[in-house]
């Protein structure tokens, strides 16, 4: 049954991913069994066909993330999509497609780790999203979604900015995102894969044209560092153009909450709680993590007192806000590991126990 | 009134109370495969139905040292072990046994198994085969039959299903030229623990294959995996072989049902019988049973 586009209608989070990639020109999907993201290949391998696209089973998830490099090589709007495990496998392959300048779109539907760890939701990918993951210089533009409405705008966003900066971009849920369905608008704006601009360096055949030469292999050492310097360059361009974050309730905070995705779901819901009894509290929740809103989060430091980041790790963001703020505000930091989240109610204890502690002091 | 207090003997090395689904045939051919193994042996075991319904850890099913690992490296990781075991002097008395589904060993496992049988490593490889990824929700394996529904290759105006043959890994294992290689079906209860006693018996690397119907996967009542399972073989969709040194040594010669027989009780198959496109699949699945019982002369 197609679709109603335009209105609210009640979705899973990991079949808006599918339909959003669709939505965007992709015509290519590579995937392999992991959960909790199931459900986007399985919706790939229902729909593709619909838009006459091209939805494959892999073998594993090295295989499926070098299909993803041959597809983006022949200029298809391409993605692949996994969960912590699977992405830890594809990573040789990011680190390839990043040196090798090819634009494509990848889904983590993150789990509790390390190892296999379990299927609840979890935010212990950061580092290895942010921080490169693979060997080598390259980063991965990274967006993460709080909402399922989100998951479908980001989404779409990220095979924009694939093209835009010629690398992979990485959408950064989780089991709780992936696997909830709540009311979303599926755009009746589709792009048309014909309608996009020519990739003139695609290895679509040279029969008139020089031919193209995919390559991340550089051995005399300037050559490499030329390379090298092109990203860095595109990334330094993304900051300057891609950096995203949305806030609530900061205009007149004391105490910031720093949080992502569902982090920030459940801390949005406690700050509400906290205000209703007269604590002056906020939400800044970085929308993207690479490039980082850290310009911003230094402003914001300034003018509050006291940061709480609040994420489902052992503490990893919190480094990046600690170097955005460079002692401008105290961060304190708040986690949950293993899959386990947080509930509304934790959290206002802590926003609770920080504004006291401020109160006391007499600032 | 008394009651007998529940007992067990973990020298079997596979317990009851695990959390498989009621019928499941991967539980009962585990449960015969660690009868004959146990008690003196490592088992490694690659992630998927069978690690997940035995092992929601700290609880565990097994009597026996079992390692846990991803999908990938399950023949990786009995590799480790058995060539550790080796130089410690400790594989006299200990058999090294490598567990993988059809996911884990036909598919992203393959590189890794085949490694283990050509360095000659002496590991007992099961395949655990129920046909498509069943831990995930039913996605389509390399081991999946054709023209079976699955959440990745669905049944549809456009689809008649999985498009592509089951890859035939056991013969591909026998290509290595290792000592022993067998498939089985958990409906042939002497037969598998046949094969089992006699590869424990030989040095060096074997693999086994086992067919284990999935009463959620392929859409039956749990009360027929058993007979669902006979089914398979005396069709001809799932030969029962023995190969050593890389050559076929003994068949069970089969009563040669219409594949019909076979195919009509399981939901992943239903559509084939609703159209006239089916039914031509139909004739193809018979044409691939008649060419197994021509190729391994399993006619009686």
């Amino acid at each position: 049954m197609p679709i109603e586009r335009g209105k609210r209608i009640l979705m899973r989070g990991n079949e808006v991913i599918a339909q959003a990639a669709m939505d965007a020109g992709c015509r290519a999907f590579f995937g392999y069994p992991i959960t909790p993201q199931n459900q986007i290949p399985d919706y790939m391998a229902r729909h593709m066909p619909e838009v006459d696209g091209v939805f494959l089973q892999a073998e594993s998830e090295v295989s499926a993330i070098n299909m993803v490099y041959g597809a983006a090589a022949a200029g298809a709007r391409v993605m692949t999509a996994s969960s912590s495990p699977g992405i830890s496998l594809k990573q040789e392959g990011i680190s390839y497609i990043a040196e090798a300048q090819l634009p494509c779109v990848i889904v983590n539907i993150m789990r509790g780790g390390s190892g296999l760890g379990n299927i609840a939701p979890s935010q212990a990918d950061y580092f290895q999203a942010v921080k490169g993951g693979g060997h080598g210089d390259y980063r991965t533009l990274v967006l993460a979604p709080w909402s399922v409405q989100e998951l479908y705008d980001l989404t779409r966003l990220a095979f924009d900015m694939a093209d835009r900066y010629r690398g992979p971009v990485l959408v950064l849920g989780d089991a709780l995102l992936g696997q909830m369905m709540e009311p979303v608008v599926i755009s009746e704006q589709v792009v048309d894969p014909a309608s996009l601009p020519d990739k003139p360096w695609a290895t679509t055949g040279a029969r008139e044209r020089p031919h193209n030469v995919i390559n991340s292999l550089y051995i005399d050492p300037p050559d490499l560092a030329a390379s090298n310097e092109r990203l860095q360059q595109r990334y330094r361009e993304a900051a300057q153009r891609e950096v995203r974050f949305a806030e609530e309730h900061l205009e007149d905070a004391e105490l910031a909450v720093v949080a992502y995705g569902t982090s920030a779901r459940v801390a949005a819901t406690a700050i509400e709680q906290a205000r209703a009894r007269g604590i002056r509290v906020g939400l800044f929740r970085p929308i993207s993590l690479f490039p980082f809103p850290s310009a911003r989060l230094a402003e914001t430091a300034a003018r509050v007192k006291t940061m709480l980041v609040v994420e489902l790790s052992a503490g990893q963001m919190v480094e990046d806000v600690r170097l955005a703020v460079e002692g401008r505000a105290e961060v304190h930091f708040m986690g949950k590991c293993g899959g386990v989240v947080f509930t509304p109610a934790e959290l206002l204890a802590e926003i609770v126990s920080l504004a006291g502690k401020d109160g006391d002091d007499g600032e | 009134m008394a009651t007998k207090p529940f007992t067990y003997d973990i020298s079997r090395g596979f317990l009851p109370g695990h959390r498989a689904c009621a019928g499941c045939g991967q539980a009962a051919a585990v449960r015969m495969v660690m009868e004959i193994a146990a008690p003196n042996c490592v088992v490694t075991n690659a992630t998927g139905c069978l690690e997940v319904f035995s092992t929601p850890y700290p609880e565990s099913a097994w009597g026996v040292p079992w390692l846990h690992s991803l999908f990938e490296n399950s023949a990786s990781i009995a590799s480790g072990v058995e060539a550790a075991l080796r130089k410690q002097g400790r594989l006299e008395n200990t058999r090294v046994l490598a567990f993988g589904g059809d996911g884990g060993t036909v598919d992203i496992g393959f590189g890794a198994l085949s490694g283990m049988l050509e360095r000659g490593h002496d590991i007992l490889y099961v395949c655990y085969d129920n046909e498509a990824y069943m831990n995930t929700g039913v996605q389509r394996s390399g081991a999946t039959p054709y023209a079976a529904s699955t959440t990745t290759s669905p049944a549809g105006r456009a689809s008649f299903g999985e498009d592509h043959p089951k890859k035939n890994l056991p013969a591909i294992c026998a290509a290595h030229g290792i000592p022993y290689v067998a498939t089985a079906s958990m409906a042939f209860f002497a037969d598998l623990k046949r094969k089992v006693r006699k590869a424990l018996g030989i040095r060096g690397p074997k693999y086994i294959h086992v067919h284990v119907p999935c009463p959620p996967g392929w859409g039956y009542p749990e009360k027929d995996t058993v007979e669902i399972g006979k089914l398979a073989v005396e069709t001809g969709l799932f030969p029962l072989v023995e190969w050593e040194d890389g050559e076929v040594t003994r068949v069970r010669k089969i009563k040669r049902l219409p594949v019909e027989e076979y195919l009509k009780p399981q939901r992943r198959f239903r559509h084939l019988f609703r159209t006239e496109e089916g039914k031509a699949k139909l004739a193809e699945i018979q044409a691939i049973a008649d060419s197994n019982i021509e190729k391994y002369g399993l006619a009686g």
